[in-house]
């Protein structure tokens, strides 16, 4: 059913099926006196054990980082004893890691490469906005006049509370959700249930999102090794294959009426399930860029989850946690497991190779087939906000 | 001439050259205007003015004041300092009759609290001081 259309002519070029073979993390959490090259280092270790790979073998790098200095992959490599390749280096805001990880896919599918490692890490709290909000671009007129990614969050909170009848309740039973879920993980940031009254008496950040409804500031990498399918069988009896990669841009901000909805993230959804052959009711589990509570339940419908305006519906059934029938960051996602910047849109790769394999432990999505990992990211004065969207779908 | 019995008088400077005006006149209100531009080929209204039109790419712009008051689309209170806000401060987003949203902060009203839908009007005020300056610029206040 899912046999990949890449062994098919997409435009003029002839694409090769790629697999994951190999998938790394670091621990996530507040560690300011390691470095970004020591927690990537971490990542691309675990990710070579994964799949029993020499570091010598691996042919070319990717690695994204927001913050904030040149050469990630090369400090990041040299970590373990990996040097004088091909090496490239990515900023995408959220959905760098989803950039780095496309990057290594489109090497191989076109026949550059055999093997590649997409990196994505981020050390927040020795970055130069620790302990800080995201701070807009020098010139940001918006920024100027108070604009911040959790004030942009509450005014489209506002909206779905106007338009869809959603409640604080509702948001935080997202954060509740995802908590459980990151209890579940053994690498999550916080592993802590919570309940909805203690979601809503959290200290207020931008009404309505109070601040266990945001994600945390988060040091961490992860690390994912793909290949060719022929290379794939040399290392592993269980290649997960990439069957749908898109990444987009926005577009201006004047042509986005209704600030709850994400045109770039619902063409990159449509553009990765067209690539895939496969449609929403095909997805067993999503790892998505859930970075404030209210964002997932929009996200629901961007991914076709369920219908337009019935993302609440789809939350309140319960359908989106372990044991539902798509559960939705089943990781803990960015809310508990944590949200090193770039590194995220590898992470969530990670995750849905896991599940597919069938070794995510006690959050395993039970007989999962195929899985979808999704980044949103980016604040550009101007243009959509959420201005990069990232998705790639895999299959077992 | 400022005699030594005046105090000393503090620049006002926009925060931004060019994006609005203040209506001399009537200083008092604190009333003004936000300065969009159009373009001449498509009739497409920008705030900030743009350069030239991203829609049809016409190239020559023309000035185009906006109505003073719009509806409010959505806001939120922020707790956390921004900019040279201090918190709790209150910001929005505005649909202006042109076809515009533009963001800005808010200013809250006794009596009227915010809602989304309410008419709002365009008022030109301090935003924070800097060194010896008075930096101003546009805020939106429910309509009276």
């Amino acid at each position: 059913m899912f046999s990949s259309p890449l062994n098919n002519q997409e435009g003029r070029i002839f694409m090769r099926e790629v697999a994951v073979i190999g998938v790394g993390q670091s621990v996530f959490g507040k560690f300011p006196g390691r470095t970004a090259a020591s927690l990537g280092g971490e990542a691309v270790a675990a990710a070579l054990k994964d799949c029993g790979m020499h570091p010598k073998d691996i042919q070319v790098a990717y690695a994204a980082r927001a913050y904030d200095a040149n050469c990630t992959a090369q400090a990041v490599l040299k970590e373990v004893g990996v040097t004088a390749f091909e090496m490239i280096n990515v900023e995408n805001a959220c959905a760098g890691g989803a950039t780095a990880f496309r990057g290594v896919w489109k090497e191989i599918a076109c026949g550059r490469y055999d093997i590649g490692i997409a990196i994505g890490v981020e050390s927040m709290t020795t970055s130069p906005i620790a302990g800080k909000l995201i701070p807009p671009e020098k010139d940001d007129l918006d920024g100027y006049l108070g604009m911040t990614m959790p004030a942009m969050f509450g005014m489209v909170a506002r909206r779905q509370m106007e338009e869809y009848g959603a409640t604080a309740e509702d948001f935080a039973l997202v954060s509740v959700k995802n908590h459980h879920h990151g209890c579940l993980n053994p690498q999550a940031q916080y592993r802590k249930e919570f309940t909805v009254e203690e979601i809503l008496q959290s200290r207020m950040i931008s009404e309505p999102i109070t601040l266990l409804m945001c994600c945390p500031n988060t040091d961490g990498a992860a690390a994912a090794i793909l290949c060719s399918m022929e290379v794939a069988r040399k290392y592993t009896t269980q290649p997960i294959k990439v069957i749908g990669s898109a990444l987009l841009t926005g577009d201006y901000k004047y042509l986005q009426k209704d600030i709850c909805a994400s045109p770039v993230g619902v063409k990159a959804a449509q553009m990765a399930y067209e690539m895939a052959g496969c449609a929403p009711k095909d997805i067993d589990l999503v790892e998505m860029h859930d970075a404030f509570a209210n964002e997932e339940i929009l996200r629901y419908e961007d991914l076709a989850l369920c219908a337009p305006g019935e993302g609440l519906d789809l939350l309140r059934s319960g359908a989106t946690a372990i044991g539902g029938r798509i559960p939705v960051n089943p990781s803990g996602g960015l809310l508990a497991l944590g949200h090193p910047l770039s590194a995220s849109g590898v992470r969530t790769v990670c995750e849905v190779v896991l599940h597919l394999r069938g070794q995510a432990g006690a959050r395993q999505t039970p007989n999962a087939k195929v899985g979808l990992a999704q980044m949103l990211g980016g604040l550009v004065t101007g243009l959509e906000h959420g201005v990069t969207a990232g998705i790639h779908i895999l299959a077992r | 001439m400022a005699g030594p019995e005046e105090e000393v008088i503090v620049d006002k400077v926009p925060f931004k050259e060019g994006i609005f005006r203040a209506d001399r006149a009537d200083a008092d209100t604190g009333n003004g205007t936000l300065l969009g531009n159009k373009c001449a080929s498509c009739g497409r209204i920008y705030f900030p003015p743009a350069d030239f039109c991203f829609d049809c790419f016409g190239q020559a712009m023309a000035e185009a004041p906006l109505s003073q008051r719009g509806k409010l689309y959505s806001y939120t209170l922020c707790h956390m300092p921004a900019s040279r806000f201090k918190p709790p401060f209150f910001v929005g987003l505005v649909d202006m009759p042109e076809g515009v949203r533009v963001f800005a902060p808010l200013k809250a009203a006794a009596g009227r609290p915010f809602h989304i839908g309410m008419d709002m009007e365009v008022k030109i005020e301090e935003l924070w001081q800097e060194k010896d300056q008075q930096v101003i610029g546009y805020v939106f206040e429910p309509v009276k």
